[in-house]
């Protein structure tokens, strides 16, 4: 009994000495493709909870009241915005009683507002069109560019609620920039041989990867946003892999794959299965090896 | 929904005001910052987000009125009907920093009633949050659901006979409080004047429920509900006591769309002119699978007391669920159900239904 009395009293006393690598902020991102970026720009000043999964659809997430509790104590909840989460976040921030991270709170940051956003809808908007994100193209954590952009809105944000350590997320930031900026040169070095070429691929995923890389997605397995592909969508997909030179499909590999394979086998496309986040496959593990596996399927699929 | 991103690009591209005669506009003293007349459509993003959504059905039952009653829904014998479930207007938007305001009218053949219209906190301190208004008393798991949100066409007879028609609902206040616990625990209490069993009158209540949500796995999450409502009884026939006890258990591989749902409550019921020992008992069991995009199945099975045309006993209710999805915002169900009243009768009942939303997005159920 005195031997545990002495442990838990240990224990007690090691927890309270300070420790200088303590994290101060607790963030909560709402994917995990987030929450490396805010890993690389925190460091270990920063706690990091992701509410979504890698390998889950960001799209189809569930609004689990396990999830509220995560947020409930969150100094800082960052989402893409754009409608990405519209389906599952706004329950969540209500039931966790955290009034800081309301839209447009203190303690919100909502990616989008740092970065241009692609595909916006032109003329009539309506749900003919399909499932669309009528804000425009929330998948812009692809792009190097974008990327360094939320980063940077993500230190900024991280200096206000930790003025102390501000200048330790400024550096962090320096350093993912230049990593980042380091990668960038071998992978645009491997995909300079095949600018103009194109792909198919299975949702508006790839706008701004594609965008970066100097590709071109030749048509989308979805007829329209959030539409599964029909088999006569397919088959007439056949004539546009013809046309312009495709090679190679690619799919997230938390869509079904079957309508890539029917491609596959109609017209002769390779089907690539990629991350659809960080955290999607084992090897994406952070940003930049997230990143390092896109472009490794691009080039595979333009070859 | 009304885009905001949309409209101010839309702002941004909007003529500057005619200024007719006065020619140029007032000199900017070199500020050329700003827009001339501000945003024109700028009143448009203050609009509450609002969506409509429909149910309509076919209908067909081998059972007489008084086999069926009560019920939500008594279908003529032995006909194939057709007709409006139901037509809900959603109007929802944060009202100030500090609370926000949710507006659902539903629109039937009995003409308009406010389903739900009230506010809800947003900033209380100690994990509190307060609704107030006209609401669902926070009671068992489906009978505070909107009908958008069932999976099955109708709800369990079990509900509608031992809680209300429609669920428990009616103006009043509800004080929920978040546990500062490592898994979602919330306890609510409420006083409201509802409407509880068949389309009586409202009777003061007052009612608690503790619910919990446990993640058993990445891929299981369980969630267990305690309820309890008290009525101000003043004559025999009301409702006194009522107590439910609900289990709903979530099982979803996380990279895939499928998923499995294993949901079930039980009610007991105390009229005023009861003693507790003859308390009415009912409940009912369900399992749903999403099997693909598209796909949808269940079964459930209910037991309520009986219908008004048998002085006691039980009726047993099998139900089965075929859903066909096509996206988002449609869904087309057909429901057959087979019942077996008291003295070991039996009836069918089938329902076809499709139901569509328009506008805003709403949040998933879970």
């Amino acid at each position: 009994m005195r031997t545990i009395a002495l442990a838990v009293l240990s224990a007690s006393l090691l927890a309270a000495v300070p420790s200088g690598a303590r994290a101060t902020v607790d963030a909560v991102t709402t994917t995990e493709g987030l929450a490396a970026v805010v890993r690389e720009v925190g460091g270990d000043k920063v706690r990091v909870t992701a509410l979504s999964r890698g390998v889950q659809d960001p799209h189809y997430v569930d609004p689990n009241p396990s999830l509220a509790v995560k947020l409930r104590n969150a100094d800082l909840l960052v989402d893409i915005g754009l409608e990405l989460e519209v389906g599952w976040l706004p329950p969540l921030v209500n039931q966790s009683r955290n009034a800081a991270i309301q839209p447009g709170g203190p303690r919100r940051l909502t990616a989008a507002g740092a970065v241009r956003v692609m595909d916006l809808p032109a003329g009539l908007v309506d749900r003919s069109q399909g499932d669309i994100h009528p804000m425009g193209n929330p998948h812009f954590l692809s792009d190097p560019r974008r990327v360094l952009q939320v980063a940077a809105a993500v230190a900024a944000r991280l200096g206000e609620i930790d003025p102390a350590d501000a200048a330790h997320f400024q550096e962090r930031l320096a350093s993912f920039r230049s990593r980042v900026e380091a990668a960038e040169k071998g992978w645009k070095a491997q995909l300079a041989p095949y600018a103009g070429r194109s792909v198919i691929a299975h949702h508006q995923t790839l706008t701004y990867l594609l965008d970066w890389a100097g590709l071109k997605a030749a048509a989308y397995l979805e007829p329209k946003p959030g539409i599964p592909p029909p088999p006569s969508h397919v088959a007439g997909l056949s004539g546009v892999v013809k046309a312009a030179g495709v090679k190679g499909v690619l799919v997230e590999n938390y869509y079904d794959r079957r309508s890539a394979e029917q491609l596959r086998d109609l017209a002769g496309v390779k089907v690539f299965a990629i991350p659809g986040d960080v955290g999607g496959t084992r090897e994406a593990t952070d940003w930049i090896s997230y990143q390092d596996a896109l472009v490794k399927a691009l080039v595979q699929a333009v070859q | 929904m009304v885009n905001i991103a949309l409209l101010s690009l839309l702002a941004a591209q909007a003529a500057a005001p005619d200024l007719g005669s006065q020619g140029q506009p007032f000199p900017t003293g070199g500020l050329d910052v700003g827009s001339l007349g501000g945003i024109p459509i700028g009143k448009l993003m203050l609009l509450p987000d609002i969506a409509v959504i429909v149910d309509g059905a076919l209908g067909y039952t081998t059972l007489r009125s008084d086999q069926q009653a009560p019920s939500a829904l008594v279908l003529p014998e032995h006909k194939v009907w057709p007709f409006l479930q139901e037509v809900e207007v959603a109007f929802q938007a944060t009202v100030d920093p500090y609370v926000r305001g949710d507006v659902f009218l539903t629109f039937d053949a009995n003409g308009v009633s406010v389903e739900e219209a009230y506010l809800t906190t947003l900033s209380l301190p100690a994990g509190l949050q307060v609704k107030a208004g006209e609401i669902y008393t926070p009671f068992g798991r489906t009978s505070q659901l909107h009908r958008h949100q069932w999976n099955f066409v109708d709800q369990p007879l079990s509900m509608q006979r031992l809680v209300g028609l429609d669920g428990l609902s009616g103006f009043g206040g509800d004080l929920a409080w978040l546990a500062p616990l490592p898994w979602f625990a919330e306890l609510h209490l409420a006083y409201q004047a509802a409407r509880p069993g068949l389309g009586g009158v409202q009777q003061l209540t007052g009612a608690a429920r503790l619910v919990q949500y446990f993640d058993l796995a990445d891929w299981a999450t369980m969630g267990v509900g305690l309820s309890w409502s008290l009525f101000q009884a003043s004559l025999p026939e009301q409702w006194k006591n009522l107590a439910g006890a609900d289990l709903y258990v979530k099982l979803r591989d996380p990279a895939s769309r499928s998923y499995v749902l294993l949901q079930g409550e039980v009610y007991g019921r105390q009229l005023g002119g009861q003693a507790f020992g003859d308390a009415t008992w009912g409940g009912y069991g369900q399992v749903v699978w999403r099997i693909d995009r598209f796909w949808e199945i269940g079964a459930r099975y209910d037991d309520a007391p009986a219908p008004v045309a048998y002085a006691s006993g039980t009726q047993q209710t099998w139900t089965a669920l075929g859903s066909y999805v096509p996206s988002e915002f449609f869904r087309i169900r057909l429901q057959p159900s087979l019942a077996v009243l008291p003295g070991g009768q039996s009836g069918f009942q089938g329902l076809a239904n499709f139901e569509f939303t328009m506008g805003a997005h709403g949040a998933h159920p879970f």
